[in-house]
């Protein structure tokens, strides 16, 4: 959905390493070279298990962190190359913002609901005093929560009213690109089904680009046009939602949907991930837990190849394609 | 013939735990929250039900007064809950304490906090089994130490002679929920009551742990009350699904009757709002309105019905009994009065987010 | 759930809900009133010696009996409140200024920062406290004001290790990300969001530190250090009433020390109030 001015995030070859506490020289690889594309008003699924670095990266494009190496355009900007730090006084900041998973944790005990979504206006925008209140009562309007709720304090909304409040922050300063940190996870599945068709609205009216982070699968699919799935710090596949559910090429991809409930037969993954720290530069870093896996994977690491719409990094998943699965 | 086999047939399958008429509160002091009301519950031996409800409809809250383990704000205000002959809610603490662990069991929502952290994990399963005296052999520590390296071989934990050792900071959530089911399992019991054991848990983690319990139950003919807000994983593994809504058991049935005809309009929007694998965003269809608050003292008599378009007079008035309205022995029941009649056409297994329109 | 309390109303509530609270508030009114209008109220001149009155037991004429100098102790004890309280309020304030962020910042950065502000802390509280006081007073000349720096100095250590703890704790909390995202900066942050939600903790810490407070400046006194004769001051009168105890005058030691211990019980007290009082959780 690029309208021919470029894609309005490009990721490319990102990493993200932690120093481990106590080993020398030793690196957690949270985000290890990642690259992705997410056009203008495009809607990106990220999917993967925990410590498979979906929020590190999140968090690395929101520039809450800063990555080791690697860069992220931004509308034709670079703007990895500024300090974190200083990048909330920048004009870039306005236009990515969050939406986190934990709406009681996103929220300041002691801000009420009209100060958490006024403060973005107050230190990102010239909206001052009446004109400041009226975007505010705007903005509770357009998300659903009632006018009455905004002069409480977090303990006092329930669930659903705080994920509202954060939803509405997050949009008070219309930005192009939101990330959306597992923001329903925390919500019962009838708020959280409220929360999804609030979304896909928000989507809609304001053209924006989203990035949606999950491990909710059917959630993702619903909500999302390209999905990319995660495992240790790499993509390893890429592709339009409805294929890559359909038809997964990855064997973790794969496994990752024979799990949800209800998809029939369990592909049983052995053992557990193993460690993000110094992985093995020459291997399948998924070799040994996969079901298809054999010696050559242990010898040579798969890059992501792209076919057509879509991208798999597996050594033997070109034959999957080929063969029209 | 295996329980769901007899539960379907209609034939009584003589109840291992019976809950009648359960009424439970909360005294707190901006007045009494009313948790519970009139639950009924059967569970027959060696059938996995599930507990299915979202947040605020009483199912932990039902589990924790079956073992005894209530808040202290706590109140049984009527019924009663008998479990293999013992009135599991007015027994003394200490045949309270001689079934927990021994012949019923619990695994918790959070396997790290319901671990003790300064514990190594081969110490709490040995606590468990000197508990109920049922070390192996004649010297006890050794029996203790056997047992306790069986009992996390049987959850497929590897390296059980290492993993004993362990502390619960150094294994992942999924080994840690394993090391739970085994502290658990290790006295054999009759019945397990799981809290929503996955919560948390990656889907992979959880496909493993969930496959893990039903399997070990099946083996054993343990019976298993499986406590999830997530239907469609209650679906996958429970034999039997009762459903609640704010503190009353609304809907009682078989899986398949369940989702293929669900009677009461409370379930049919449980199940339309759940993404599921086939159907779009604009086809989930929420439940309306929000729980009502339980402190109030002029709660209509179902509590569903100030957010269901069927309600009327009666339905404040009046409380529908599970299975009242409808044939008696019917194996599918529902406490409505308005409940959906059962179509002749809906004989194929439907599962979440494809109900017909 | 309804909505916030006014604070006025919310005030009134935390002090009525608990009567020891409210003890505790009309106790710590009436301390007030006397450290403000104690002079004016006492009813004889508290310096004013009367050598044939001296060493009166307590009768309708003197409420607490007089001193080795005819001095009346109800007056010297209601004027000692003012300095008592005073330089307390002094030293817990300047702790609290310097302390706090301090604290915060090292819970917030972590790092070296960090290390550098917890070792400060750690070298004070190395010392037994009151000796470490004792030493500051004795090398920089024995005046008031340099009992409210020793007292404030000796106190630092509470203070950093609360704020730090508080700052610790939500240093990665969602809201604190959230606020990064809003546009705020690291100061911004720990000024507006960090430091009201640590108010709470550190509002107990003052209560409780007053307390102590008093008890130093009493204590240092009493040893003849800082505050000298003839001024008011709890901890001199004890002292000067000490060397009577064992002739029988026990009044002359006895009310100071019962007023000190009257303050430092108002303050303890005062403490959870406090506190309640600034928890908007405890506004509903």
């Amino acid at each position: 959905m690029t309208d021919g001015l470029g894609p309005l995030l490009s990721v490319e070859r990102l990493k993200k390493y932690f120093p481990v506490t106590g080993s020398r020289g030793s690196m957690l690889h949270a985000v290890d070279d990642v690259s992705l594309v997410i056009g203008r008003g495009e809607s990106v699924g990220l999917v993967g298990e925990s410590g498979c670095g979906k929020s590190t990266l999140a968090r690395l494009l929101a520039r809450l962190h800063d990555p080791t190496e690697g860069r992220i355009v931004f509308d034709g900007e670079d703007i990895g190359a500024l300090a974190a730090a200083r990048f909330a006084r920048s004009p870039e900041r306005a236009r990515i913002q969050m939406v986190f998973q934990d709406p009681t944790d996103s929220l300041n005990p002691r801000f009420t609901a009209e100060e958490a979504i006024g403060e973005p206006l107050r230190l990102l925008t010239p909206l001052r005093a009446a004109a400041l209140r009226e975007r505010v009562a705007e903005l509770a309007a357009q998300v659903g929560l009632p006018a009455e709720l905004l002069p409480r304090f977090p303990h006092q909304l329930s669930g659903g009213q705080k994920a509202r409040v954060g939803i509405a922050r997050a949009l008070a300063v219309r930005p192009d690109l939101l990330i959306l940190d597992e923001p329903t996870a925390a919500l019962d599945v009838s708020v959280q089904a409220v929360v999804l068709q609030l979304l896909e609205r928000l989507r809609r009216e304001l053209g924006l680009s989203m990035i949606f982070v999950s491990h909710d699968l059917n959630v993702v699919r619903l909500l999302t046009e390209r999905v990319a799935v995660m495992y240790l710090g790499e993509i390893v596949e890429v592709g339009p939602s409805e294929q890559v559910f359909n038809s997964p090429l990855h064997p973790y991809t794969r496994a990752l949907i024979s799990s949800i409930p209800g998809q029939g037969p369990r592909i049983r993954l052995q053992g557990e991930a193993r460690s993000p720290v110094d992985p093995p530069p020459s291997a399948c870093r998924f070799h040994g837990r996969c079901p298809d896996g054999q010696d050559r994977c242990g010898r040579e690491k798969p890059r992501l190849t792209e076919t057509g719409e879509r991208a798999v990094a597996c050594l033997f998943a070109a034959n999957r394609v080929c063969s029209g699965q | 013939m295996t329980p769901v086999a007899l539960a379907r047939a209609g034939a009584p399958n003589p109840p291992l735990l019976a809950v009648r008429d359960l009424n439970l509160e909360f005294r707190t002091r901006d007045g009494s929250v009313r948790a519970l009301e009139g639950v009924n519950l059967q569970i027959g031996k060696g059938e996995i039900v599930g507990l299915v409800g979202e947040s605020g409809s009483g199912k932990s809250v039902l589990s924790y007064a079956l073992l005894g383990i209530s808040d202290r704000a706590a109140r049984i205000t009527g019924g009663a809950a008998s479990f293999g002959g013992i009135d599991l809610l007015r027994a003394d603490a200490r045949a309270l304490a001689e079934l927990r662990g021994r012949e019923i069991s619990m695994v918790f929502q959070s396997p790290r906090t319901a671990l003790n952290p300064i514990r190594r994990v081969g110490r709490q399963i040995e606590d468990v089994l000197r508990r109920h005296a049922l070390a192996r052999g004649s010297d006890l520590s050794r029996g203790l130490r056997e047992g306790a390296v069986q009992a996390l071989r049987e959850v497929a934990i590897p390296d059980p002679e290492r993993r004993l050792n362990a502390y619960p900071f150094e294994l992942s959530g999924g080994m840690c929920q394993r090391v739970m089911i085994a502290l658990a399992l290790a006295c054999r019991p009759s019945l397990l009551i799981a809290d929503e054991p996955t919560t948390g848990l990656d889907v992979t983690t959880q496909a493993a742990v969930m496959d893990l319990i039903t399997g070990l139950a099946r083996e054993r003919q343990m019976a298993t009350l499986f406590i999830t807000h997530d239907l469609a994983l209650a679906a996958d593994y429970c034999d039997r699904i009762v459903v609640m809504h704010a503190g009353q058991a609304v809907e009682d049935a078989v899986t398949e009757s369940l989702f293929a005809a669900p009677r009461h309009p409370y379930t049919r929007r449980l199940i339309s709002s759940t993404p599921g694998p086939a159907g779009s965003i604009a086809a989930l269809a929420p439940v309306p309105g929000n729980l009502p608050d339980l402190r109030r003292s002029d709660l209509p008599a179902c509590r569903f019905a100030e957010r269901c378009e069927r309600s009327d007079e009666r339905c404040r008035r009046i409380r529908p009994l599970l299975g009242e309205a409808q044939p008696r022995g019917a194996s599918h029941r529902v406490a409505c009065w308005f409940p959906d009649e059962v179509r002749a056409a809906d004989t194929d297994v439907a599962s979440p987010g494809e109900m017909p329109a | 759930m309804s909505a916030p309390r006014s604070w006025a109303a919310h005030a009134r509530h935390v002090f009525t809900e608990n009567p020891v609270t409210l003890f505790a508030a009309l106790l710590f009114a009436l301390l007030v009133v006397l450290a403000i209008a104690g002079p004016a109220i006492a009813p004889y001149d508290p310096l004013a010696s009367n050598a044939a009155a001296a060493l009166q037991p307590p009768s309708a004429q003197h409420w607490f009996g007089t001193d080795s100098l005819g001095r009346d102790m109800l007056s010297r004890v209601m004027v000692a409140t003012r300095l008592d309280l005073g330089i307390a309020l002094a030293a817990v304030t300047v702790s609290f200024a310097i302390g706090l962020p301090l604290g915060l910042a090292a819970g917030y950065f972590g790092g070296w920062w960090d290390r550098l502000v917890t070792r400060l802390s750690d070298t004070i509280m190395a010392f037994p406290l009151f000796v470490l006081a004792m030493g500051i007073v004795a090398a920089l000349g024995n005046t008031v004001g340099n009992i409210v720096l020793a007292t404030a100095v000796i106190n630092l250590p509470f203070y950093i290790r609360v704020a730090r703890a508080e700052a610790n704790i939500r240093r990665g909390a969602g809201w604190i990300e959230a606020a990064r995202l809003s546009g705020n900066r690291d100061l911004r942050i720990l000024l507006v969001h960090l430091l009201p939600n640590a108010l709470p903790a550190a509002a107990v810490q003052v209560s409780l530190n007053m307390g102590w407070a008093i008890l130093n400046a009493a204590g240092l006194s009493f040893i003849g250090l800082g505050v000298r004769p003839p001024q008011a001051e709890w901890g001199i009168l004890v002292a000067e009433g000490a060397q009577y105890i064992v002739s029988g005058e026990w009044w002359v030691s006895f009310f100071p020390g019962a007023a000190l211990m009257l303050a430092v019980f108002t303050f303890n007290l005062l403490g959870d109030a406090l506190r309640d009082l600034l928890d908007p959780r405890r506004r509903t």
